[in-house]
């Protein structure tokens, strides 16, 4: 089998296991990807229920598992992932690698289905989480602001729905539709599976997972070919919203236009400039220097050819927010950026990047965002590293002319401080 | 060289080395071989309780406004118009800081620019700077930030559970203040607390990554000694506490929020005891919401099953010299519901016998989280302050675990009294 990547490192004393299954998706299959895999986390043949789930995980010394669901652009991402001990930390150096390949292998190929169907019950209840997930999002301010911003900027593509899916498409999902996604999970996407840790002692791991999974895990589809970027036309527009907090929240989302390959590290050290450190213009100008906020950040996703930028301001200063940030998106396109500021954003990736050697969810997190979005699976870090050094002030400054405001977003807090 | 005292946790596969400097300050260096990240605190024995104490430079006693402790902070991390989160990205470094009940902590994350980062961190916390005009533009900042709190139901639902508990105890009060309280603050009172608070015997620095010990403890003992002339000696601190009651404040307090989710907080206020006792309190709570609360636990599958919790629910411990709370969380659609099974089921489960197949469980998953914690360099630091705070021996939780009992654990569910139950529930408008 060939799609089980190793990313091995000594100082580590666990394992992570990630087993992805990447989906193409249109914006009602996302609501039954999400509850197949709150269903699919909760049950299985073997383990019944989350209680028989979490029992066996202790035995084996308190292994974690859980499904995460993500969106690499307008792609849907599912990942059964567990985490172990390395054997030599544990007493009697006692195994449980395969256990947790068994375990795992359970989950997904021996659901908790009779007669090809999944219980109405279960299904009854994890559409109540999902939902109750869905709502939950107006809880946090700010994260509602960014999760409108996503939404509004991307109408029409998968991307734009949540990744919990949406309320009514959620309710309308039978058992037999539900049944139906479970077997397209394995007829429509691409797998991944990539085991990120201290792998010494474990040399055989390939022929432990070809045991277990025989053919289960060959990918119907290719990565190379799955499109993450639909790319639609998109209109400019400012929305302002009520609601009864203290604080508002001023999201701005920003259209990138014409991004060719490698723009990705000229377009991160751009948004370190912007709003992505605290050396970013927005810190030192809309923080440090008007003081009209705690928080204001910017953040590019890499998938989807945009910007956010989000900040919790005094309804009051509305105006004067939007002039300040509308202030700094113009100065970098005026090339108004100081050696200091360039140097510090691009310092400020490149030990990010360095970090990510010390997490293997991290290590193993970028190896699949990087497939995913550069076609090629033999992208190191030291060669990401390498890249984002040859990016120049001017590169940043060619390629802000391509950025331009597309849409404002206004939550207005009613209750006054 | 230095007088270094080695501890060693065969456990967690690392070893921590304690000196003192010649001026008083403490140094803690945890040794983890083969991490690219070095992380360095430098931080001090003071946070938002402490508000009435002996000013070091008068001798007179003082009370201040509410939230100094993190204002100060905010001021620290910030040279001559320049913020310290600016002045170290500039160097490719991470960095941050945080206050909270009992210390104020500033640090820095880096791979490759270790030296740069103790000799910043040092000169901004030893070189304080402030005027009428940074102290009045912060002022706009923590506003917003208080604003970010009072928005939100997490932070809500737990101060209030604290605000039913204590009566006069300023754990009442938000750590950052309140926009009223701040206003208050001015660049003399900053100087006060500064020169009480940040005095070296107050303080403790810890650096925890792949580093050579001596070069390191030398490294902070150069950068330290450029500011000797500015130091306040302060072995004696005097700090005034209020007298807090044994009973709860208020039994219930419900507040009404924009929000979808509702949210609970039970707590349990408990008489204040020892470090040791802290530390077996806190890892018994930990067996206890395993036991009692998690998935593997059948009220948890109960729950679920009615529909009246969707995640999990937690049970912690928080306790100092001069607090000592249990506090159970949880979030619920069905909130009054869960309310009721919640204190019905903590009667039960005092009486009942403790399940021996779970308790066996416990402790083999314990085992393993031992492991994964030592892959976090992050929690290899938040063990070391605790040390550094309340003198408990290091790595001592590693110990008390294996000693704990199931009868410890029923005696200790036996203190939760109804009398002493606080409710706090944050609702939809």
């Amino acid at each position: 089998m060939s799609n089980i990547y190793k990313i091995n490192n000594k100082k580590f004393k666990s394992i992570y296991f990630s087993i992805n299954f990447t989906i193409p998706v249109n914006v009602n299959e996302i609501s039954q990807y999400s509850l197949l895999s709150a269903v699919l986390s909760k049950s299985c043949k073997r383990y019944k229920t989350q209680k028989d789930i979490q029992k066996y995980l202790y035995s084996l010394y308190g292994a974690n598992f859980d499904v995460n669901i993500e969106k690499f652009g307008d792609l849907y991402n599912i990942e059964f992932r567990c985490e172990c001990i390395n054997k030599q930390f544990l007493p009697d150096n006692e195994d449980v690698v395969n256990d947790i390949l068994h375990f795992l292998y359970d989950i997904i190929f021996n659901p908790n289905m009779s007669n090809g169907v999944f219980d109405l019950d279960i299904i009854q209840r994890e559409k109540e989480f999902v939902i109750n997930k869905i709502r939950e999002v107006k809880d946090d301010k700010l994260r509602y602001g960014i999760r409108k911003s996503e939404e509004i900027m991307c109408q029409g593509e998968p991307f734009s729905t949540y990744v919990y899916g949406n309320e009514e498409d959620i309710k309308s999902i039978d058992n037999v539709k539900l049944s139906e996604k479970y077997k397209e999970l394995f007829t429509n996407s691409c797998i991944t599976f990539i085991i990120s840790g201290n792998l010494s002692g474990y040399e055989d791991i390939e022929d432990r997972v070809n045991k277990i999974f025989s053919d289960k895990l060959d990918s119907k589809l290719d990565y190379k070919d799955l499109i993450y970027n639909k790319k639609l036309e998109h209109d400019n527009d400012e929305i302002i919203e009520s609601q009864k907090t203290t604080q508002s929240v001023l999201t701005y989302g920003l259209r990138i236009k014409n991004v060719k390959d490698d723009d990705f590290y000229k377009l991160s050290i751009y948004n370190a400039i912007l709003g992505g450190t605290p050396s970013s213009k927005l810190f030192q100008n809309f923080r440090e220097k008007e003081s009209l906020a705690y928080t204001v950040r910017s953040r590019y996703y890499r998938f989807k050819d945009i910007i956010i930028i989000y900040s919790g301001i005094q309804k009051e200063n509305y105006e004067k927010a939007k002039t300040v940030i509308e202030e700094q998106i113009n100065l970098i396109k005026e090339g108004k950026v100081t050696d200091e500021e360039f140097n510090a954003s691009k310092e400020s990736i490149i030990s990010d990047l360095k970090e990510w050697n010390d997490s293997k969810i991290a290590l193993s997190k970028m190896f699949i965002s990087n497939m995913f979005a550069t076609k090629n699976e033999n992208l190191s870090l030291d060669d990401m590293i390498e890249k984002m050094k040859n990016v120049t002030k001017q590169d940043v400054i060619d390629i802000a002319k391509n950025i331009s405001i597309e849409k404002i977003f206004f939550l207005r807090g009613d209750i006054n401080a | 060289m230095h007088n270094i005292q080695v501890n060693i946790s065969k456990e967690l596969g690392e070893t921590t080395y304690i000196t003192k400097l010649s001026n008083g300050l403490t140094v803690y260096i945890c040794k983890k071989e083969g991490f690219e990240k070095k992380i360095g605190l430098f931080g001090t024995k003071y946070g938002s309780l402490t508000n009435d104490f002996v000013d070091i430079t008068t001798g007179n006693r003082i009370k201040v406004p509410d939230g100094i402790a993190h204002f100060l902070e905010h001021k620290l991390f910030e040279k001559e118009g320049a913020n310290a989160l600016d002045l170290f990205s500039k160097m490719g470094v991470t960095s941050n800081a945080y206050t909270s009940f009992d210390q104020t902590v500033f640090f820095f994350e880096t791979i490759d620019k270790f030296e740069a980062s103790i000799e910043m961190l040092v000169k901004l916390i030893k070189e304080p700077y402030f005027t009428d005009e940074n102290v009045n533009k912060e002022q706009g900042i923590i506003g917003q930030e208080i604003s970010m709190y009072d928005d939100d139901p997490n932070f809500t639902v737990y101060f209030n559970a604290l605000r039913a508990m204590y009566k006069n105890h300023p754990i009442r009060i938000d750590i950052a203040g309140t926009i009223e309280s701040i206003s208050h603050i001015n660049k003399e009172l900053l100087y006060t607390c500064y020169n009480t608070f940040y005095s070296p015997q107050n303080m403790f620095f810890i650096v925890v990554g792949d580093v050579d010990i001596e070069q390191t403890i030398d490294l902070i003992e150069s950068n330290i000694k450029k500011y000797e002339k500015n130091e306040y000696i302060n072995n004696d601190i005097i700090k005034y506490n209020v007298e807090e009651p044994n009973q709860i404040y208020k039994k219930e307090i419900v507040k009404q929020m924009d929000i979808y989710m509702p949210l609970l907080c039970i707590g349990y206020k408990l008489d204040v005891v020892d470090e040791y006792q802290n530390i077996k309190r806190q890892i018994m709570c930990e067996i206890i919401s395993d036991l009692y609360f998690s998935k593997i636990s059948d009220f948890y599958e109960e729950e679920y099953k009615k529909g009246f919790i969707s995640d999990e629910i937690s049970f912690d411990y928080e306790g100092t010299d001069n607090f000592s709370h249990v506090i159970i969380s949880s979030s619920s659609t069905k909130i009054e519901e869960l309310k009721k099974d919640i204190i019905k089921y903590i009667e039960e489960i005092k009486d009942q016998n403790i399940n021996e197949e779970n308790f066996e469980l416990i402790k083999r998953k314990k085992i393993g989280y031992n492991e994964f914690s030592a892959d976090n360099l992050n929690s290899s630091y938040r063990r070391i302050i605790e040390h550094a705070l309340y003198g408990e021996e290091l790595y001592s939780d590693i110990k008390i675990l294996n000693e704990i009992t199931k009868e410890d654990i029923k005696d200790f569910l036996n203190i939760l009294s109804n009398d002493k139950q606080v409710i706090s529930i944050v609702k939809e408008k």
